[in-house]
């Protein structure tokens, strides 16, 4: 495994989050509040008290300070001791006071604007905290389902790195792990940068956080997230930021580091899942393998061995042998050589499914033409049966490829031929149905044993019933690879039982396929 | 004596196939050279200017493609392509640059001497053309200054372009013709890929001339290939 990078698009950068007022407006604000609590006593001044003037201007810090950061509550409150001494308390226009008990209304004021703008304070940084945890659950469940619902590590990687940007406000690229160094990084964009390359080795390293918004590295342009899972480290996240100089706020890196863990344990799922996946395929590879050697060590020395003995008596005991036995022992020869023929080609075909290495080259045409050629190359062996094989003239072209498909129809009718007495018919028939074709091949011999309809598609499967070695057993491979070559044409196959007796195997033939010309029109006659 | 037979070229390095090839031939009244590799066999070609060549898919020093197109630079005699079972695309690319038929392995001897008659008779009527202004196969009868096609005794209605279809396959009669070139001979090269044109056709001729189109006796299908018209065996 390398170290790999999957970039995906930018994302889109969302609207950054809902900015508080700035502070130069809460100034000013908080400025014109004293402004107008002021001209509001000026103007009723005759009828105030001076204790209900501190109470007004109280008033007004109060309103400042409920509202705006401690900065501006102080100044409210500053400005109200201010105004108060300087206008309304005497002597009037002078800040010397002579009524020492109004010191004590200076310090409630400058109290009252500490005490509310830290309460304020509070409230607004567990409002704060609040929604950013609401948007960090948010994110969580947007990014679990969408990774819930993707098909392939591309996906994942692709899902993360768009979460992550969105939520650091940047563009996120990951860098799995593999057993590689940092030397398989890319070298463009972000990474050329050395701060951001020695803050993504030590967070590789060190499996935390660095770069960026961290405290570690800070200087870096980015960050570089480890992407921690249960058992196995998984790479690490590098998120280059929007806007470098705006650092993340605590609760922003928790909700990063939290879809960081979040893709990481994905794409741990996904690995493991791949090397169960691999593991079981070793395992069908090697059942497969144990019998394909039994297999061709019997069924290909059974014939052989009859080949060897014939040729052996034809070469070594000219003279004795009468003609008819030379004949007979010719005839064998050539009857066991075309056996392991079909043996072979059935070993042949059943590797190709089996490996995955079955090539489908669909093309549209009409059944017609596949069930033919198999027709004619059967001709000898289905000799001793009727077989009735007419399609509807309007049954639509299909999207086969015709050598596989005329496998199928061999496989199939060789079968028929095989499990049937003698005389009794074969019918092959055709329908379209639900966006396909069916196909159907029906004999009337024993049938398939109940229950068994879905074991007679394993490999080697042999029916009890099947007849003597003088009718040339089968390999039992036929229908299995019936199965793998319909599936690969994303059909479906089965066999039932027939009402009146015998066996039904059908398939269906999707009619989906490449896009097919219309043709042209016929030329009038010349 | 009689006058030698026709000298056919075995091109095979398969030594027990070799012999298979030589004796049936011999025995049947052909000449034989053989050669066990692509580089042998163009020598062989160049000099001793054989009738028939039969050229397999495998050779272990050549490229299939590579020989029949070189074999053609030296050579008009009919190339007949050995090959195994599953080198289809192989097998077209091949006849597509010139090689005239194939024989896929096992083959019995029936069947190679069928193919390198065939192969023979089209050499020696170098003129492409119908050979005989009525044709005869079978059941059906083709009268080629009429355009008339009859099925026994009844006359066949055939479109113009079914009919090119025919004349054409009646021209290469016993020979394989690949979809590519029955396409553009038909349709033109523009319409090489439309393998459904063609199948539909031949699906429409059957159907007018074959008893039985299910299993045609004529109009045979070569799977992966092309088509072949079923020549009779004559003599």
């Amino acid at each position: 495994m390398t170290l790999s990078t999957v970039s995906a698009a930018p994302p889109p950068l969302p609207a950054p989050p809902a900015e508080p007022t700035p502070l130069r407006r809460e100034y000013a604000s908080s400025i014109g509040i004293v402004a107008l609590c002021t001209a509001f006593c000026f103007a009723l001044r005759p009828r105030l008290k001076t204790a209900d003037v501190a109470m007004v201007l109280l008033l007004g810090v109060v309103a400042v300070a409920a509202r705006y950061r401690r900065g501006p509550a102080l100044l409210a409150s500053a400005l109200s001791i201010a105004v108060f001494d300087f206008v309304f308390v005497p002597p009037y226009y002078t800040f010397s006071v002579h009524d020492t008990a109004y010191f004590l209304t200076f310090g409630v004021m400058l109290a009252v604007a500490l005490v509310m703008s830290g309460l304020t304070a509070r409230i607004r940084e567990q409002r704060e905290e609040a929604r950013e945890r609401e948007r960090r659950t948010a994110a969580l469940y947007a990014m679990e389902r969408e990774l819930s619902e993707a098909v392939g590590r591309e996906a994942l990687v692709a899902i993360a790195e768009r979460h992550l940007g969105r939520a650091a406000g940047g563009i996120a690229t990951l860098l799995l792990e593999g057993d590689a160094d940092p030397a398989t990084w890319p070298t463009t964009g972000v990474f050329d940068s050395p701060e951001v390359r020695v803050a993504a080795t030590w967070a590789r390293e060190r499996g935390i956080p660095a770069g960026w918004s961290t405290t570690s590295g800070a200087g870096a342009e980015a960050i570089a997230v480890p992407l921690r899972a249960a058992a196995l480290p998984m790479g690490l996240a590098v998120i280059q930021p929007a806007d470098p100089d705006r650092r993340l706020s605590d609760a922003e890196r928790e909700t990063v580091f939290a879809l960081a863990d979040l893709g990481a344990a994905a794409l741990e799922r996904r690995l493991l899942a791949e090397r169960s996946e691999e593991a079981r395929g070793a395992i069908e590879a090697e059942r497969l393998r144990t019998a394909l050697l039994s297999s061709l060590s019997h069924d290909l020395r059974t014939p052989l061995g009859t080949i060897e003995g014939a040729a052996s008596s034809l070469l070594e005991e000219p003279g004795a042998l009468g003609a008819d036995t030379r004949g007979e022992l010719l005839q064998s020869i050539l009857e066991e050589s075309r056996r392991m023929t079909r043996l072979i080609t059935n070993l042949l075909d059943m590797i190709r499914v089996e490996t995955g290495a079955l090539a489908v080259r669909k093309e549209w045409q009409p059944l017609e033409e596949a069930l033919g050629v198999a027709l004619l190359r059967l001709e000898e062996r289905l000799r001793a049966h009727p077989v009735q094989a007419k399609l509807p003239s309007d049954l639509p072209l299909v999207p086969i490829d015709e050598l596989l498909i005329e496998q199928v129809f061999i496989n199939l009718l060789e079968n028929a031929a095989k499990y049937t007495p003698a005389g009794t018919p074969i019918t092959i028939a055709a329908w379209p149905e639900n966006g396909a074709v069916v196909v159907e091949v029906a004999d009337r011999g024993p049938g398939v044993p109940p229950g068994e309809e879905e074991a007679v598609f394993g490999r080697f499967y042999r029916t009890s019933s099947a007849a003597s070695a003088d009718a040339g057993a089968g390999s039992g491979l036929g229908l299995t690879i019936c199965r793998g070559i319909i599936s690969a044409h994303a059909g479906r196959i089965w066999i039932e039982r027939r009402p009146g007796g015998g066996a039904a195997v059908r398939f269906t033939l999707p009619l989906t396929g490449p896009p097919m010309d219309a043709m042209p029109a016929e030329p009038l006659e010349a | 004596m009689a006058a030698p037979g026709p000298l056919v070229l075995i091109i095979e390095d398969e030594p027990h196939m070799r012999r298979f090839l030589r004796a049936t031939l011999r025995g049947n009244a052909f000449q034989v050279v053989e050669a066990a590799s692509a580089r042998e066999g163009l020598a062989q070609a160049a000099g001793r200017n054989p009738e028939v060549i039969l050229l397999d898919l495998g050779l272990p020093d050549r490229d299939g493609r590579e020989v029949t197109r070189e074999l053609r630079t030296t050579t008009r005699a009919p190339i007949i392509i050995l090959s195994a079972r599953g080198q289809e695309h192989e097998k077209v690319a091949l006849l597509d640059l010139g090689a005239d038929d194939y024989l896929t392995k096992p083959f019995g001897a029936a069947e190679l001497l069928a193919r390198i008659r065939v192969a023979l008779r089209h050499a020696g009527s170098p003129a492409e053309g119908m050979e005989e202004p009525v044709y005869l196969a079978g059941e059906v009868r083709v009268d080629a200054r009429r355009r008339q096609v009859f099925r026994e005794a009844d006359e066949v209605h055939l479109t113009p372009t079914e009919y090119k279809l025919l004349a054409i396959l009646i021209r290469h009669a016993g020979r394989v013709i690949t979809h590519r070139q029955l396409l553009q001979e038909v349709w033109g090269a523009n319409y090489v890929a439309q393998t459904h044109y063609l199948r539909v056709y031949m699906a429409q001729l059957r159907h007018k001339l074959e008893r039985d189109p299910t299993r045609p006796r004529l109009l045979l299908t070569e799977p992966g290939i092309g088509y072949r018209l079923r020549e009779e065996e004559r003599g």
